[in-house]
């Protein structure tokens, strides 16, 4: 049989230009030159609704866990260093100073290492999180950036359903990126976020460059969950890091240590024997 | 005068505040209903109290009255730039080239008067052509006050006694022994046997007062160059008033700055109340552009509105905003090509960093830069963002300290390294099993040891002089940490400690 040609789809198309337009959310001051950060996995891409994260938008990272917080921002680093490759400007990176203290500081060589320029980044410290809202909203208010990225403390009350929604027009009125790592508790609000990333450490595949029973630590490599998207389908992946073309991929499903487990028991094993 | 709660002293009723010393409490200052009963200064307080039981009697408050001191002074800004503080009890103000504002010297002092009465001190006022003869004047002067001139500073001074040269009790004490007790009996005497007798001071302090000899005005503030002022018929209260007489300050100093090509760091709003209390903001720029742009001055100094909000009492009479660190402002075109990878607009980004700057403080908003050590804790730094961009080579820097382009460099550090105890295979290896914020973690993979060594070179306190083993290492739930172990087994005299260093991606 043959297909009946989709004739409903540049109509749909048009109307949702149209609607688009009309949205509160549509860019005003500045023409986007890539609305899509592309995260590199297809798979990934894919579940996203504009093959990609959108720019110009708010998205939400939460730790699964109490200790997962420097997973979560080395995986929105990774996000950043997706932007920032496509994209000219700056980035603010704003936390509190206490929370900066406690959890440790962005360090730039870890910066570089991932390969993000921290000539690019600039740091402000704040002493709430009224004041990290503050500067984040200012920051995609400006011309010269192109993300910011704020740590919220745990237990926070500033950040709201307004906050959020006065953070996601400021973002798509500039077209510039806001990415937000949330606190584990307080997170059953409701937000304007276009995504929001449920983000978990995950065994690295071993890597046996050094000699020795204990395997080396492989590319970071993290849990994801999809847990809101405001006009895709939640999903949940496994992803690593990929150092050479800086960008995200599917982790391998047997990166697991069982192999290394075995070598260790038969070399013990012919130890014995002899 | 105030006691220690700051209450004013009642005007009818005797009241006293006494001083401790050594030979106990006196009488440090009274006010003029117990003047009137003979109580004096320096009088002992049981002395007092025995004459008249029912006197009012307060502790002094010294700290606090030169506090208020230097707030009234500061208030005098409103007249002139150049205020100074003379404890205990006195202000001097520099009005060269400011006295025509008011209508004339005399209508200053008339202005200056009526104020402070208003605001319930007694004040005894003089003007002269030298600090050191307006400091006479005004402390030991003829009630009637009047203008000194250089004309009739010699008829004004010399009837005043020799104290109003502010010489010591010593030296007033041996000129009175030898029968000179007023400056008329100074004037024309031979100089040498008096400096003999009475040291140089005496013959510095009578020349400063006829204009011989220079005499330095240490003021409280610099000066600004550029200055934008604003009086106001009725004191201003509301908010909304006061922004909008700081946006058109701000455009008043912005054009002063535009005339003249030049362009401030730095800018300070004083804005003066109707009771004799000011209140000063200070702005920081990052370029000196921004300050030539009057709406990007006004927006800065609004956001810092909020912390005058509670102090503005009966509102506000003057305003004055300042440019401070001036300088010469050379436009430049704005880089076509070779930086619009890294920034579109430089001006825009600039304007970001004073807007934070101006909330978190100078040391809060930093940017990275990279420096020459191997110790991880130093190979970079926070430079304030203030101080400007600037092009790094990381990736040089990165391979320098790795020797390769391997990541290892935690994302997240520890300001200070956490202690950790560990359980390890062998004394020199990765742990197999380690404690950090109270939880045990078994390892699953580990690289290393990198070994940095101290800078020899360094001065250390001693715990930090031994080698540093650091190891990357991954537990089961796949969470990486750096760890790093502080002196070596085989060194004798080290004491081996593991510490949490920092935490990867």
């Amino acid at each position: 049989m043959k297909p009946k040609p989709n004739l409903e789809a540049p109509i749909l198309h048009a109307l949702r230009r149209r609607i688009a337009k009309q949205e509160r959310f549509a860019p005003k001051r500045r023409a986007l030159p890539s609305g899509i950060i592309s995260l590199g996995a297809a798979a990934l891409d894919d579940a996203l609704p504009d093959q990609g994260l959108r720019a110009g938008a708010l998205h939400e990272f939460q730790p699964a866990a109490h200790g997962d917080l420097a997973a979560t921002v080395g995986f929105a680093i990774g996000l950043l260093v997706c932007i920032l490759r496509t994209q000219p400007g700056f980035v603010l990176w704003t936390e509190a100073a206490h929370q900066a203290f406690r959890d440790g500081a962005l360090y730039p060589l870890g910066l570089a290492a991932m390969g993000a320029d921290p000539d690019r980044v600039i740091e402000a410290r704040g002493p709430k999180s009224k004041d990290i809202l503050w500067a984040l909203e200012k920051g995609l208010e400006n011309a010269a950036l192109t993300a910011v990225i704020g740590v919220l403390p745990e237990n926070d009350r500033a950040y709201d359903f307004t906050a959020s929604r006065r953070l996601a027009m400021r973002a798509a009125e500039n077209g510039a990126t806001a990415l937000l790592i949330r606190s584990t508790t307080l997170s059953d609000i409701s937000t304007a976020a276009e995504t929001r990333w449920s983000v978990a450490a995950a065994p690295s595949a071993p890597q046996h460059r050094v000699a020795g029973t204990i395997a080396g630590v492989g590319v970071p490599c993290w849990r994801l969950d999809l847990t809101k998207s405001r006009r895709g389908t939640p999903g949940s992946w496994r992803v690593e890091w990929d150092e050479e073309t800086l960008s995200f991929r599917l982790a391998a499903l047997l990166a697991d240590r069982a192999p290394v487990q075995a070598a260790r028991r038969a070399e013990q094993g012919w130890a014995c024997a002899s | 005068m105030q006691n220690k709660d700051g209450l004013a002293p009642l005007e009818t009723a005797p009241f006293v505040l006494f001083a401790s010393s050594q030979n106990g409490q006196h009488i440090f200052a009274a006010n003029a209903a117990a003047g009137r009963l003979g109580f004096y200064k320096g009088q002992p307080l049981a002395d007092a109290r025995a004459i008249f039981p029912t006197l009012i009697v307060e502790a002094a408050d010294s700290e606090g009255d030169d506090k208020a001191l230097l707030q009234l002074a500061l208030w005098h800004q409103c007249y002139s730039p150049f205020v100074r503080a003379d404890a205990p009890n006195g202000i001097s103000i520099d009005i060269t080239g400011c006295a025509h504002l008011f209508g004339g010297e005399a209508a200053l002092l008339e202005n200056l008067q009526q104020r402070l009465r208003r605001f319930g001190l007694t004040e005894k006022l003089g003007i002269a052509p030298t600090i050191a003869a307006a400091f006479a004047a005004a402390r030991y002067g003829p009630a009637a006050r009047g203008v000194i001139t250089d004309e009739t500073l010699h008829d004004h001074l010399a009837p005043l006694p020799v104290a109003a040269l502010q010489l010591e009790a010593v030296t007033v004490a041996a000129l009175a022994k030898v029968g000179l007790h007023r400056i008329r009996d100074l004037i024309g005497k031979p100089r040498a046997p008096l400096v003999a007798r009475f040291g140089p001071q005496l013959m510095m302090r009578l020349d400063q007062a006829f204009a011989k000899q220079d005499e330095t005005f240490g003021a409280l503030a610099a000066p600004p160059f550029y200055r934008a002022l604003r009086r106001f018929a009725e004191p201003l209260i509301t908010m909304p008033a006061i922004e909008y007489v700081v946006q058109e300050l701000a455009a008043d100093l912005a054009a002063a700055l535009n005339r003249a090509g030049k362009g401030a760091r730095k800018a300070e709003l004083s804005l003066f109340r109707v009771d004799g209390w000011s209140e000063t903001l200070a702005i920081h720029m990052s370029a000196l552009g921004l300050s030539r742009d009057g709406r990007h001055l006004a927006r800065l100094l609004c956001e810092r509105l909020d912390k005058v909000k509670d102090h503005r009492g009966f509102g506000f009479e003057a305003a004055t905003l300042s440019a401070f660190d001036v300088e010469k402002y050379v436009p430049y075109q704005n880089v076509l090509k070779t930086e619009e990878k890294r920034c579109k607009r430089p001006a825009d980004l600039a304007r970001l960093t004073d807007r934070l700057v101006n909330r978190f403080g100078y040391r809060n908003v930093t940017r990275f830069a990279p420096s020459a050590s191997y110790i991880p804790e130093r190979s970079a730094s926070s430079t304030p963002a203030l101080q400007g961009a600037a092009h790094h080579d990381w990736r040089t820097h990165l391979r320098v300290l790795q020797g390769g382009n391997f990541p290892g460099r935690p994302l997240l550090l520890f300001a200070s390294p956490e202690p950790v105890k560990t359980l390890a295979e062998v004394p020199d290896g990765p742990p197999i099993r380690f404690e950090w914020r109270r939880r045990w973690r078994r390892v699953a993979r580990a690289e290393g040891p990198e070994r940095i060594a101290p800078e020899w070179w360094r001065k250390y306190d001693k715990t930090n002089r031994q080698t540093r083993d650091y190891y990357r290492v991954e537990d089961d739930d796949g969470r990486r940490f750096w760890l790093y172990r502080d002196g070596l087994h085989e060194r004798p005299g080290d004491k081996p400690r593991w510490f949490m260093h920092g935490l990867f991606a």
